[in-house]
């Protein structure tokens, strides 16, 4: 496991794409050594290897598939509506470099 | 060269689902900028995805035609990255279980057959297209969450040729089974390719180059040719390969670095919550392959046996629109030989002189038949024939009426009426006669003219040759 | 009383024989709504409720929602009305459509009043974190005390009496813990038993849609209308959607009840502690078969570090697609990092952020094994174990919470190194996905206490018999601020 520090976590707040204060780090650090410990005594929980991760609350699964029909579009009005920054019919961006 | 170049090839394609993978918005690659997008492609909070039946009947047919072992259940994960193309932030794939798995496909090199191994294929969502303009980007989100198969090869192939007829094939199987339109130029089959060097018996694997951007089965080949010559050349001069991206430039015929790859992207997999494992029956999976068109190679060996040249047989196949042009005329009765010949000569430079397809020609494939017929029928010629066709593409006419506007007649075989204009010919022309049994060869082809003038052009010029070497002996 | 404290079923036999009108109803529940002071609201819907209350004039009699007022939590969406789930990220934002529910109950023409706060994008339990800032409990005129989260509007609104019944959504505890604080019946039904086509997802492996109400009865009617399968959520269940009332009156005779001894050992609170026991002693005179059991102390402690896990890693996923760009506020920026960084900085608040880092922590590559993975396991044992119990019992019966609400002053977002198991266990219903039932019990200094009943997957027919033994018991249905009562226990 990656050891947490201070820069791992600022390194992990920019790549989620948002900053984070000093005081706000601290916190998160008092935090990971909480749940890192914790995590790492559920370790010792009787056998757990032998469980395979589990995703769904219990197995499920279905046959269900969609035909393939297509709906009615939005109208462009509607795709761009709740955009803050809009030209030519599409949404606008800084220039994203390749 | 010293080198043994790998290369290993993803090969994403569009599918020609009529609704997109995981939303039903249209999937029909309008060009108006969001035109066919549905609150899920924008990822508005609260939409859920919901997987389209035909995708995955899909992507049944391109594994089974690639030997591959198909998952009867499935099963999503996400792929976690930001990137403005992706509105999400993540995008649903099948990272652990893949619905096709361990398959194969057969490229021919040097008349030879070569297996090349395919690891993986699976289903997921494209992104949407940016337009970059000087300071600014716009986003059309039609695009976005088109179905997608991707095809993983294992790193079996060593050059620019095997990696060219191996995606040719890809195509052929993706186009020939209607998943996709695979259209390179237009982004509809996109390949990247994977290339390392290692000494010629080495076992570990040099350092990986990606190659992106290659719209072409030519820039495929040339751009592993150039790259294979650029490592080679540093590796003899001792210096080590970067792990990075390259792009082809194809004005410059070279590849071109677009960036160093630093520490490899970690996208944070984990299986999609809000898909749960769908259960395929057996009938499904097999319905799905029944009822698959059929597949080029099928095809090819099919043309073969119908006694068409394998040249012939690859031209037509080049299209699948000739392809069913081809097999729409077979019902007439014709010789596929003859029918394949008037395809690719005169319908071909038909096509290219007025620039259009052959969806766009308008013209009963059985007519061609029955127009390829008439050379044995009513012993017409092939420039005849030829004539009549051109002359009912052009006037949309029937084959009737195309023969009596070009006042085309049957051919004159019966040896009675040859026999009186020979001697009409002859009597005409002593001097050609003396000419003859001088030894003069020449003047025997000035007769057949005087003869087939005399007929007004019906004899049959071999009928016609025949009867005056006989006639001339008894002279 | 007025007609708005009645429960579903009164009030639709007084809508059908025109004591009252939806009209009436939704003017009384909008201004019951203005004068709350509890700060449960991200947006009274005045003009649009009144509009189509004006429109219900002939009664349906058989259809039981004809007219019914409701609340929504604001993270359903709802077409034309701005949805926020009580973030900054989502100021503005104006959804083009409506959640499955909301559809299903406007097809009903249940009235909606209202949309609630919540502890930002739902994530939280204290009510404290939205937008607006905190909500109070009615139940303490001081405001010192939390109603609990994060559906804490649905919960306060609910409990002062506003609407007939309010919808939340419940990932850890979400419904089930505020329920017990406000005095309100809180209803989680299984997995998949109710579309979440439209809820903003939290954690969907553990998300569920769930409603409040003052009473058993009430929450069984609707049930019945909420649930089924939704071709839009490939989630969602298609067994057979059933007639959840009438199981009401089944009663609890041969019934088999269990609680687990490390919870009820834990308690503190010596109310709580004592209302709780005196109340199986209630069940057993009704017939049912309780039984003390021992669900493993390593497993109840691996609940809340495994719940942390998932849904944080779940929750970064699900809200990366909050960047300002397609809705939300926009920022400019020289590039687009820059211009989604500003957008998520300034639209997340610190308990976001935290959590965003330690789910995206754990689903790194090198940590997915001994964090993500591990949690994962973790749930599958404590699934398995639950199977186990539920072979011999058909009732898992808990209290909700280990206290009344606390106080402002006394409660932390932040993660704690104590194993608080009794604050925690409800979330073992999301783990396995079972149906899980909330319903006070009694009173402490004014301020209520709830219970907590889970049944095996699917059933929640009986899981409504039981709640609706418990609700005889204690004495305390139809309560709310506006209806207070002592209770019998």
């Amino acid at each position: 496991m990656k050891k947490v520090n201070r820069d791992v976590l600022i390194d992990a707040s920019t790549r989620l794409l948002f900053s984070m204060k000093g005081e706000e780090l601290d916190t998160l650090l008092e935090e990971f050594s909480i749940l890192t410990k914790q995590m790492e005594m559920m370790k010792e929980v009787r056998g757990i290897e032998k469980f395979e991760p589990m995703t769904f609350p219990f197995d499920v699964s279905n046959s269900y598939l969609r035909d393939d029909v297509p709906a009615e579009p939005l109208s462009e009005e509607d795709v761009l509506k709740n955009a803050g920054n809009v030209k030519d019919g599409e949404i606008k961006l800084p220039k994203v470099v390749g | 060269m010293n080198f043994e170049a790998v290369i290993g090839l993803e090969i994403h394609v569009e599918m020609k689902t009529r609704s997109k993978m995981f939303s039903a918005s249209p999937n029909s690659f309008s060009r108006k900028p969001n035109s066919e997008v549905t609150v899920f492609d924008m990822a508005f909070p609260g939409t859920m995805p919901r997987l389209n039946k035909e995708a995955v009947r899909m992507a049944i047919r391109v594994a089974n035609a690639l030997h591959m072992k198909i998952d009867h259940e499935l099963h999503f994960d996400r792929k976690n990255y930001f990137y403005p193309d992706l509105p999400k932030g993540f995008q649903i794939t099948q990272q652990r279980r893949p619905i096709g798995s361990d398959g194969y496909l057969e490229i021919r090199k040097n008349g030879a057959k070569k297996k090349i191994g395919i690891e993986r294929i699976h289903m997921e969502e494209d992104t949407c297209k940016q337009t970059h303009f000087v300071d600014y980007t716009l986003l059309d989100y039609n695009r976005a969450g088109v179905p997608l198969v991707e095809i993983v090869s294992r790193p079996e192939m060593h050059d620019g040729y095997e990696a060219m007829k191996y995606v040719e094939a890809i195509r052929n199987i993706v186009v020939y089974s209607g998943t996709s339109d695979g259209k390179m130029e237009e982004g509809s089959l996109r390949c990247d390719v994977n290339i390392s060097l290692r000494p010629f018996g080495q076992k570990e694997f040099g350092t990986k180059v990606e190659i992106k951007n290659l719209n072409s089965l030519k820039n495929i080949q040339e751009a592993i040719e150039f790259e294979r010559e650029r490592q080679s050349a540093l590796l003899l001069k001792g210096e080590k390969i970067r792990q990075e991206t390259r792009r082809y430039d194809e004005s410059r015929g070279e590849t071109v670095l677009m960036r160093v790859k630093t520490d490899a992207v970690d996208y944070k997999y984990f299986p999609e919550p809000n898909i749960v494992p769908v259960k395929l029956s057996d009938e499904f999976v097999e319905d799905a392959i029944a009822t698959c068109p059929e597949l080029y190679d099928s095809k090819f060996e099919r043309y073969l046996a119908l006694g068409l040249a394998e040249k012939d047989a690859e031209i037509i196949l080049s299209s699948p629109d000739m392809a069913a042009y081809f097999e729409g005329t077979l019902p007439s009765g014709c010789e596929a030989k003859e029918a394949a010949n008037f395809l690719i000569t005169e319908i071909n430079s038909y096509l290219n002189k007025k620039g259009i397809a052959i969806g766009e020609l308008g013209f009963d494939p059985l007519e061609l038949g029955k127009i390829t017929l008439l050379g044995k029928k009513e012993k017409l010629t092939h420039r005849q024939c030829a004539d009549i066709l051109f002359k009912c593409l052009d006037d949309h006419c029937s084959i009737d009426v195309a023969k009596k506007e070009l006042h085309i007649e049957a051919m004159v075989d019966d040896e009675g009426a040859i026999l009186s204009f020979v001697t009409a010919a002859l009597d005409a022309n002593p001097q050609s006669i003396a000419d003859y049994k001088a030894g003069k060869e020449r003047a025997i082809s000035y007769l057949v003219g005087q003869v087939m003038k005399l007929s007004k052009g019906k004899a049959k010029p071999s009928a016609v040759m025949a009867k005056l070497r006989e006639e001339l002996a008894k002279r | 009383m007025n007609y708005l404290d009645m429960d579903i079923l009164s009030l639709h036999e007084a809508l059908v024989e025109k004591k009252t009108t939806p009209l009436e109803l939704c003017k009384e529940a909008i201004r019951r709504a203005k004068e709350n002071d509890c700060n449960a609201f991200e947006k009274i819907l005045e003009e649009e409720a009144l509009k189509e209350a004006e429109q219900l004039v002939e009664p349906e009699k058989d259809n039981v929602l004809w007219g019914i007022p409701y609340l929504a939590k604001d993270n359903f969406s709802t077409k034309g009305i701005e949805t926020t789930a009580s973030s900054n990220v989502l100021k503005g934002y104006v959804p083009l459509f409506d959640a499955e529910v909301i559809a299903r109950l406007k097809e009903r023409k249940c009235v909606l009043i209202a949309k609630t706060s919540l502890d930002e994008l739902a994530m939280g339990g204290t009510g404290t974190t939205s937008h607006i800032g905190m909500t109070y409990n009615p139940y303490d005129p001081s405001h010192e005390r939390m109603v609990g989260g994060s559906s804490s509007g649905s919960a306060a609104a609910l409990a002062s009496g506003i609407g007939s019944f309010a919808l939340g959504s419940d990932t850890g505890d979400s419904v089930r813990k505020p329920a017990s604080f406000a005095g309100l019946v809180g209803m989680k039904p299984s997995w998949g038993r109710i579309s979440r086509f439209g809820l903003f997802p939290f954690a969907p492996s553990l998300d569920h849609v769930g409603y409040f109400t003052r009473d058993v009865a009430s929450s069984a009617v609707l049930l019945s209308f909420l649930a089924g399968r939704d071709d839009k959520d490939m989630t969602s269940s298609y067994r057979p959607v059933e007639d959840y009332a009438s199981y009401l009156d089944k009663g609890i005779s041969g019934v088999r009840v269990c609680y687990f001894s490390e919870i009820v050992s834990s308690l503190k609170d010596e109310t709580m502690k004592e209302k709780f026991l005196s109340s199986l002693e209630e069940l057993k005179k009704r017939g049912a078969i309780v039984e003390e059991v021992s669900f493993g102390l390593d497993l109840l402690k691996a609940v809340y570090p495994a719940y942390m896990v998932i849904s944080c890693a779940e929750a970064t996923s699900n809200d990366a697609n909050l960047d300002g760009i397609k809705f939300g506020p926009y920022y400019d920026g020289k590039n687009y990092e820059e211009a989604m960084s500003k957008a998520r900085t300034a639209g997340f608040s610190e308990l976001i952020k935290r959590r965003f880092v330690i789910g995206s922590y754990c689903l790194m590559a090198e940590n997915q094994e001994e964090l993500f993975l591990r949690a994962q396991r973790l749930r599958h044992m404590i699934v398995d174990r639950l199977s186990e119990i539920y072979q011999n019992h058909d009732i898992v019966y808990l209290p909700a919470a280990p206290s009344i609400a606390p106080r402002f002053v006394d409660a932390s977002d932040k993660l704690s190194a104590e194993y608080l198991i009794d604050d925690n266990h409800l979330a073992l219903g999301n783990f396995a996905g079972l149906p899980s039932i909330t319903v006070p019990l009694a009173f402490e200094s004014g301020m209520p206490l709830g219970v907590n009943a889970m049944a095996r997957a699917y059933e929640e027919g009986p899981l409504f018999a039981f709640a609706k033994a418990l609700e005889e018991i204690s004495g305390l249905s139809g309560l709310s601020v506006m209806n207070k009562k002592e209770g019998k226990l």
